[in-house]
């Protein structure tokens, strides 16, 4: 779809060549915009970890504007002065919807794949998604893989190291946070903000 | 995210009426005409319509008459042309091939089936986000859109109704304590308002504003918005009972149930026709013909609609001159008469419908701009 990350090199679109749309909103090598699409089992806090990295980032305790939205951009700010501008599209995790992934992912160069450590279901899931960016990802997609609800410990159902396992073998990075507590949310946006492919030449 | 300027078409064609802008003009007419001549072939159309508006970007920036403009100006003078090539390449470019066309129809007849046993429950939509006056203002905005035929003013009807839906989510959020569900509870529920909808030539809008918009338009939100359209679209197309929380039984029974009440106008449309055929005593052809699609549906009606002179020919009986043996034939005709009814109904409740999507596109550009510029959801509605 028409999103511009500032990623080189994206396959093109599916309808036409629309996809060199570059040059708009003036992205440059030290202003980066990437499209990050959020996948994982509905429930595992998709969309409560991205409200806590927008809402935590200038107003804690301002729900308007972000409350309830499925697309959420944030730009950070990076130690060596580059800004990333993160596009954030949020998918249904409903399994009913599994189909319809491909339409949001298209384009996109972040994968976040989220999943709950008390609940061995939604890892499977996440599982799924990595073999599914995999084949039909874009072959230079970011990818990271996140263990949410941290703080839910005493119920943890999934061992810290078989996500660490899964994301090693798979080149992923991967990081436990938790939503409710705000622990490692900025950390995680940072790590993959680091792990962007910086564009070579402009 | 929009801007908000009043007027601005009226300020691009300001500009187009100065003499200096006369190159600019021809260029737009020539390709204008030159577009026109060349038989349709959208993957094609879509990439020279964007190569267009990127040379002629780049001649507005050049340009004597954009001196000195703020990157804003420039980017309303875009606007203005996205909108005057779109509007002059219509017919040509807007479900422009049958497939488009056969598509379109497929999609709506469905979602006429759809919409006769659908409840938000088959979603699994939350009791919280089930707000009936939300999701009809989200519907009326997702209406609008062939009242426009620009692709940003299509885009932004799909934006408006997104808009409606997330201030639902927002409001359930902080008044009933709903966690927050994102996507989760977005996607469904605009499935839900595009089948209560129906927006018309769904596929070709979509398509239209995907290969139209000016691509560094279609970015981000707006991007996010029409993706999920699309991806609402596609769910409709592949519905079937796995898709829903319906047992599959009650599916298939519900779809057959429906399919056979929408089949009713379709059948007795001739028997419309017939009526305006008859009424100006031209050749019997068309109801003969009639007559013989009918004759599998009801023998008994054709029999007196077929022997008598008029299709109703007790209206000047008297009810002492009626016997018995009437009774038959009154019941047939009252059925006929009944069942016409209902589908001139259904037909007019269409025309009413698709009349109000397209009377804003007579009150003239400058209060569609207005409506459309609005930021606030509520004035775009109270026009309607």
């Amino acid at each position: 779809m028409g999103c511009s990350s500032s990623l080189p090199d994206r396959s093109a679109g599916r309808l036409s060549g629309l996809n060199n749309a570059e040059n708009s909103g003036v992205p440059d090598a030290k202003n980066l915009r990437v499209k990050l699409v959020l996948l994982g089992d509905s429930g595992v806090g998709k969309s409560c970890i991205v409200l806590r990295f927008v809402r935590g980032q200038f107003d804690p305790t301002s729900k308007v504007v972000t409350v309830g939205a499925s697309f959420l951009s944030q730009t950070i700010a990076l130690q060596d002065s580059t800004t990333v501008k993160f596009e954030i599209w949020d998918t249904a995790g409903q399994e009913r919807y599994a189909a319809l992934a491909p339409l949001y992912y298209r384009g996109a160069g972040v994968a976040v794949i989220v999943y709950d450590i008390t609940s061995p279901e939604s890892f499977t899931k996440a599982q799924y998604w990595v073999k599914e960016l995999q084949k039909h990802g874009s072959p230079d997609i970011v990818m990271a893989l996140v263990g949410n609800k941290a703080d839910l410990h005493e119920n943890r159902e999934v061992p810290v190291q078989d996500g660490i396992d899964y994301a090693e073998k798979n080149g992923m990075f991967f990081i436990e946070t938790s939503a409710k507590t705000a622990d490692n949310i900025n950390q995680l946006f940072e790590e993959i903000a680091k792990r962007l492919p910086r564009p070579s030449s402009s | 995210m929009e801007t908000t300027h009043s007027l601005p078409f009226d300020s691009f064609l300001d500009k187009m009426r100065n003499p200096a802008s006369l190159d600019l003009v021809r260029s737009i007419k020539s390709f204008i005409v030159s577009f026109s001549f060349n038989a349709g072939n959208p993957e094609n159309d879509g990439k020279r319509i964007q190569d267009f508006f990127l040379t002629t970007e780049a001649a507005i920036r050049d340009h004597p008459l954009w001196a000195g403009s703020t990157d804003e100006e420039i980017d309303n003078a875009l606007e203005g042309l996205e909108k005057y090539v779109m509007t002059k390449l219509h017919s040509r470019t807007f479900a422009s091939s049958a497939e488009d066309i056969k598509m379109d129809r497929e999609i709506s007849e469905k979602i006429c089936l759809l919409q006769t046993f659908l409840r938000p429950e088959h979603l699994d939509i939350p009791v919280v986000l089930q707000n009936e006056a939300s999701w009809l203002l989200a519907e009326k905005e997702l209406k609008k859109i062939n009242a426009f035929k620009a692709p940003r003013e299509k885009l932004l009807c799909i934006m408006n109704c997104c808009r409606v839906i997330n201030n639902l989510l927002l409001n359930a959020s902080i008044s009933e304590d709903h966690v927050p569900g994102g996507a989760d509870d977005f996607l469904p529920v605009l499935i839900y308002v595009t089948i209560k909808a129906n927006p018309p030539q769904l596929h070709s809008n979509l398509k239209f504003i995907q290969l139209y918009r000016r691509q560094s338009k279609l970015i981000s939100e707006a991007a996010y918005y029409h993706t999920n359209l699309v991806s609402a679209k596609s769910f409709i197309v592949d519905l079937n009972a796995k898709s829903l929380s319906i047992e599959e039984t009650e599916f298939e029974e519900s779809m057959q149930a429906a399919r056979l009440v929408n089949r009713v106008p379709q059948i007795t449309s001739p028997t419309i026709d017939k009526i305006s055929t008859f009424g100006k005593q031209t050749d019997p052809g068309p109801s003969t013909e009639m007559h013989k699609r009918k004759t599998n549906i009801n023998d008994h009606h054709i029999a007196i609609l077929g022997s008598a002179g008029s299709n109703y020919p007790y209206m000047e009986a008297e009810a002492g001159e009626l016997t018995v043996a009437d009774v038959e034939r009154l019941l047939g005709l009252y059925k006929d008469v009944v069942t016409k009814y209902n589908s001139l109904c259904n037909t007019v409740r269409h025309l009413s419908i698709s009349k109000t999507t397209v009377s804003p596109a007579s009150e003239g550009t400058n209060d569609l701009l207005r409506g459309r510029n609005g930021t606030s959801r509520d004035t775009d509605c109270k026009g309607d």
